[in-house]
């Protein structure tokens, strides 16, 4: 499903975040992306969604060459991909029921249709109750799931995760991650960026460490 | 389509939001709009207005045709065959003397008139042509002007003509002040909505990130852009409505006081509509202009 082959990313300025990195993940996957904070981890993350584009080599998600996608395609992209932020990225002018909607809104959605999937998937998380609530009101935690919730809803292939758990103290981290694996059980392809050991030794799956812009495999 | 008409739908709603939701800077761009858009739009009214004043006059328009002084009997025979031709509806000849006549009597001018040696007035015909337009009185005089023994035509409408003159001035400058009013206009517009796009960044980076296109981005600022030129618009319909109110009774008094009964005449609905349909695309045409830069420029920081 993802490949990468000999892909190096520079930013200006010079430093390589990426050098030379080959691998490939397949469909229904759960992967984890380890290694020290500025090992590249946000990058790789962010060369998959085409948030930022490669130097050199090829990034190619589901047969398209992503560095290569002009501006107007890369929408139709993402909108196949779930993004978790660490830093949530929710919107406080509207309530947890409009944040999750906003990505059906985008895709242009019928709206009864759009609300019947926001509800299911908020209470998948955990948030029904909460759903005409400000999502400045709702704890670590709670964004959190919120922000799982508007990456799943559209029911996208491919969830990517960066540090989902890095701001959430341990109870709140096993939750969300438990949720992550119920999600690869149903078939997701899941790329999460940790460094939170006891998560993937709960989950399994494999385990991908990068250190200086080198990515090497991690035997269980 | 239907996707379509769902995206336009809700990008309308987003924008009737934001605009009820900032309602004190919605209400203060309208009425900056609405005090620029009122100045081109009312002196058109005026204009509109005076041309109709002018063609209400009662239209008799006479050609007064006067002779040379040393005008042969076969010349006048000639003049006076020419005013029989089908385009003169009346013809009336007023020798000299009884011009002095007339006017030593109508004027009380008996004493400077008693003192002339000889008399100074030439010959005359007043002449009514068929046609009241001007292009045919012009034509007529003109005519009238080059037969032999003809000294000078003198056209009792000049006055009409140099009011459609300055009238025509006027409309030119309408034109020019719309136009300057609808650069204007799009600044204003531009410069809301920027303030908007800078004020939505972090939607607008989240938006982009869950997969909105810039189409989706930008619809609702150009609805916005196109609901604010319709206020303005709006505002400035009651700017003029305003004026009309107090100027109304002073105008007509004058009127009155001409023995006329001229009313001011308000815009027709079609000029509305064309006001309101004008004001919303400049406003249109701002929002997208500045949208559209805005994006640019959040792309290149990104």
């Amino acid at each position: 499903m993802i490949s990468f082959s000999q892909v190096t990313k520079r930013y200006p300025g010079g430093h390589e975040a990426l050098s030379g990195v080959n691998l490939a993940i397949e469909q229904g996957e759960l992967v984890f992306l380890i290694g020290h904070s500025g090992a590249g981890k946000s990058t790789l993350l962010k060369l998959i969604a085409a948030i930022e584009r490669p130097t050199s080599g090829m990034v190619s998600v589901s047969g398209q060459n992503v560095g290569r996608l002009s501006h107007r395609a890369v929408p139709y992209l993402r909108r196949n991909i779930g993004l978790v932020f660490q830093d949530h990225k929710l919107l406080f002018d509207r309530n947890v029921i409009e944040n999750v909607l906003l990505p059906l809104d985008i895709a242009g959605t019928d709206r009864r249709e759009a609300l019947k999937r926001a509800r299911a998937v908020i209470d998948k998380v955990g948030l029904l109750k909460r759903e005409k609530a400000n999502p400045v009101s709702l704890s670590g935690g709670e964004q959190q799931r919120l922000c799982i919730a508007r990456a799943l809803v559209s029911r996208p292939a491919l969830l990517l995760a960066d540090e989902p758990t890095g701001n959430l103290d341990a109870g709140y981290a096993a939750d969300i991650m438990a949720m992550f694996r119920d999600f690869h059980q149903v078939g997701t392809t899941l790329v999460i960026a940790t460094h939170d050991d006891r998560a993937i030794s709960a989950l399994g799956g494999r385990t991908l460490r990068l250190d200086h812009g080198k990515v090497g495999e991690v035997s269980a | 389509m239907i996707g379509w008409l769902r995206h336009q739908k809700h990008a309308l709603t987003a924008a009737l939001r934001r605009l009820r939701m900032q309602a004190l800077t919605t209400l203060l761009t309208a009425l900056a709009m609405g005090v620029a858009i009122s100045l081109p739009t009312g002196l058109y009214l005026v204009l509109g207005n005076l041309s109709g004043l002018a063609g209400d006059l009662p239209a008799q328009p006479e050609i007064s045709v006067f002779l040379d002084t040393g005008v042969s009997t076969a010349q006048k025979q000639a003049i006076a065959a020419r005013l029989k031709q089908a385009d003169i509806a009346e013809a009336r000849f007023v020798p000299k003397d009884d011009a002095l006549a007339a006017l030593s009597a109508a004027q009380d001018l008996a004493d400077i008139t008693a003192g002339l040696t000889q008399n100074p007035l030439p010959d005359a015909w007043i002449v009514r042509p068929h046609s009241t337009s001007r292009e045919e009185l012009a034509r007529v005089a003109d005519a009238l002007g080059k037969l032999p023994g003809v000294a000078e035509t003198h056209l009792d409408s000049q006055w009409a003509d140099r009011l459609q003159a300055a009238l025509a001035i006027g409309r030119t400058g309408v034109w020019l002040l719309t136009g300057l009013f609808a650069i204007a206009l799009v600044a204003i517009s531009g410069n809301a909505i920027r303030a908007q796009v800078l004020a939505r960044r972090d939607e607008i980076l989240v938006s982009r990130l869950i997969g909105a296109t810039d189409r989706y981005i930008r619809r609702p600022f150009l609805y916005v852009g196109a609901l604010q030129g319709l206020l303005g618009g709006l505002a400035a319909g009651g700017v003029l409505a305003v004026a009309g109110g107090i100027l109304r009774a002073p105008v007509e008094r004058l009127a009155g006081l001409y023995g006329s009964a001229f009313h001011l005449l308000p815009p027709t609905p079609v000029e509305i509509v064309a006001v309101l349909a004008l004001t919303s695309l400049f406003g249109w045409l701002g929002a997208w202009f500045s949208v559209t830069r805005t994006l640019r420029q959040a792309e290149v920081a990104r």
